[in-house]
């Protein structure tokens, strides 16, 4: 009795496994749809992070347009060249250049930074930012909680021991997530530069020089030596502060140089300029990309 | 009561004074999950209102005609409803990707996503062989396989209901003066019970 009871029971559930795997596999013959297998393909080659950097929602629908001709091969903004080039022999276009950008921070503060007040909250830039506007005397500074470690999907930030988040321009694909997750983004703490760009200034304060000094070490002094140094015209001091053109910037690191606070440096994938050994921050600090590579 | 009677009240109780989300609490990952925008809940809501219907009559014809005769039902009812439903989602699924690919790309997502639901799998089950959940009205002993739909589609109205007005509600209170802390899922749960209380007494109000 019970022994037909278990029978019955497997064979029904054998049995309607059965039947619905059969509808299914003619099903799946029977309604087959075409897909153009370069879409798959092209969503490989794609960094499939999602970050949506390009204004698509997502790799696939980058992946679709590029298929259908409505994107163009280069659509993808955080795979960079070398994503664009494998798209264009996929689809039998001609290569086209990639405008590549790497974030950049402007901010050479970091432990060296005064305090206002001594914050144990949450371990947050966002949550910092909003308790009495930070708690760095500077107001442009960089908060030193790592929203921007947090943020990137690409894992390319990492805080190093000056208090300072570094970008890994190896992995950084410009898609500009950290720079909307920094509660000082807005203001420039963060933001994009074009990958190639040589050199960086890494102070962001706009407030009066007096001030500034007394809220950090590590700040641009707006000296100007930068500005007479330069002999392709490219840096000049605007608002009391070193501003790079990266259109003009040669590479020639004279800059890098002269500056006496040690606040622009080198910066950028394929920046060729030989690290300057130096006090301070110069020479073996870690985190400045093109040092780290040239020194390990 | 006339039949007709009956069969409204049966619509009206499974849709509202037994809210499968409100009232029953099934079903709630998509009551959050895609409640964050107007035209998702719309397209989940349809969405919804179409697999229970499918699953619903299936799962009926598969009580009646073969779990019940052979006696193997009461033990074996969750993964036959469960093999059942997941397959016939899936052959709509490709069905449609042949024959609408327009239907296809607007029910595309949600699809898969309430394969096998809890409130889809509940409602199969509940028109089926009833008793599953202590009703506020009398299902009796066994329903029709047009009573089963009918308290099939008051089921996935009262959903469809349910997550749109809510779905509503929250694009209001994003752009409402919330205090910051309470921004979000936070306000979005307050008044998620709010809105149950609401439904829960409904019921009381028909004296039920």
């Amino acid at each position: 009795m019970d022994l037909m009871l278990i029978l019955k029971a497997v064979l029904t559930l054998s049995a309607l496994g059965l039947i619905t795997s059969a509808v299914l596999s003619t099903a799946a013959r029977r309604f087959y749809v075409e897909v153009d297998p370069r879409v798959e393909a092209v969503a490989a080659i794609l960094p499939g992070s999602n970050c949506g950097a390009c204004g698509n929602p997502s790799c696939f629908a980058v992946a679709e347009g590029i298929v259908e001709g409505t994107l163009p091969v280069n659509a993808c903004v955080a795979g960079g060249q070398s994503c664009a080039d494998s798209i264009a022999v996929l689809m039998g276009a001609e290569a086209c250049a990639v405008a590549s950008a790497v974030s950049v921070r402007a901010c050479g503060g970091g432990n060296k930074a005064e305090r206002a007040y001594e914050y144990g909250g949450v371990q947050s830039c966002a949550a910092v930012a909003r308790l009495a506007g930070g708690s760095l005397v500077c107001t442009a500074g960089c908060l030193g909680y790592g929203d921007c470690v947090e943020a990137c999907p690409f894992d390319a930030i990492a805080m190093d021991e000056r208090g300072l988040p570094v970008i890994d321009l190896d992995a950084c694909t410009g898609c500009g997530i950290c720079v909307h997750n920094c509660p000082r983004g807005g203001v420039g703490l963060l933001s994009l530069v074009p990958e190639n760009a040589p050199v960086a200034v890494r102070c962001n304060a706009h407030d009066k020089i007096k001030d500034r000094k007394a809220a950090c070490s590590a700040c641009c002094i707006a000296c100007k030596k930068c500005e007479r140094a330069c002999p392709a015209d490219a840096i000049h001091v605007i608002d009391a502060l070193a501003v790079i053109d990266y259109e003009k910037c040669t590479a020639c690191g004279t800059c890098v140089s002269v500056c006496p606070q040690n606040c622009i440096d080198i910066h950028g994938r394929a920046a060729s300029i030989p690290p300057r050994a130096g006090d301070g921050y110069g020479k073996n600090a870690p985190g400045f990309a093109v040092q780290d590579q040239a020194t390990e | 009561m006339s039949t007709v009677g009956q069969l409204a009240l049966l619509f009206i109780g499974a849709a509202l004074i037994n809210n499968i989300l409100l009232t029953r609490f099934i079903g709630l990952c998509p009551f959050f999950g895609v409640s964050g925008n107007f035209e998702t809940s719309l397209g989940m809501s349809l969405a919804v209102v179409f697999v229970m219907t499918l699953a619903s009559t299936s799962t009926w014809v598969v009580w009646t005609f073969l779990l019940e005769p052979l006696g193997v039902g009461e033990f074996l009812y969750i993964p036959a409803f469960i093999l059942i439903i997941a397959s016939l989602v899936q052959f709509v699924e490709m069905y449609m990707r042949k024959v609408s690919p327009v239907l296809y790309r607007a029910m595309g997502i949600y699809l898969p996503l309430i394969t096998t639901n809890c409130a889809v799998l509940a409602t199969a089950t509940e028109a089926a062989k009833p008793g599953f959940f202590k009703m506020n009205i009398d299902l009796g002993a066994s329903l029709g396989l047009g009573e089963a739909l009918i308290y099939t589609l008051g089921v996935s109205a009262g959903f469809g209901f349910a997550l749109i007005s809510f779905a509503a509600l929250r694009e209001r209170l994003d752009i409402a003066p919330v205090p910051k802390v309470m921004k979000g899922n936070p306000m979005a749960f307050i008044t998620a019970g709010l809105l149950s209380l609401a439904y829960v007494g409904i019921a009381g109000w028909f004296g039920l």
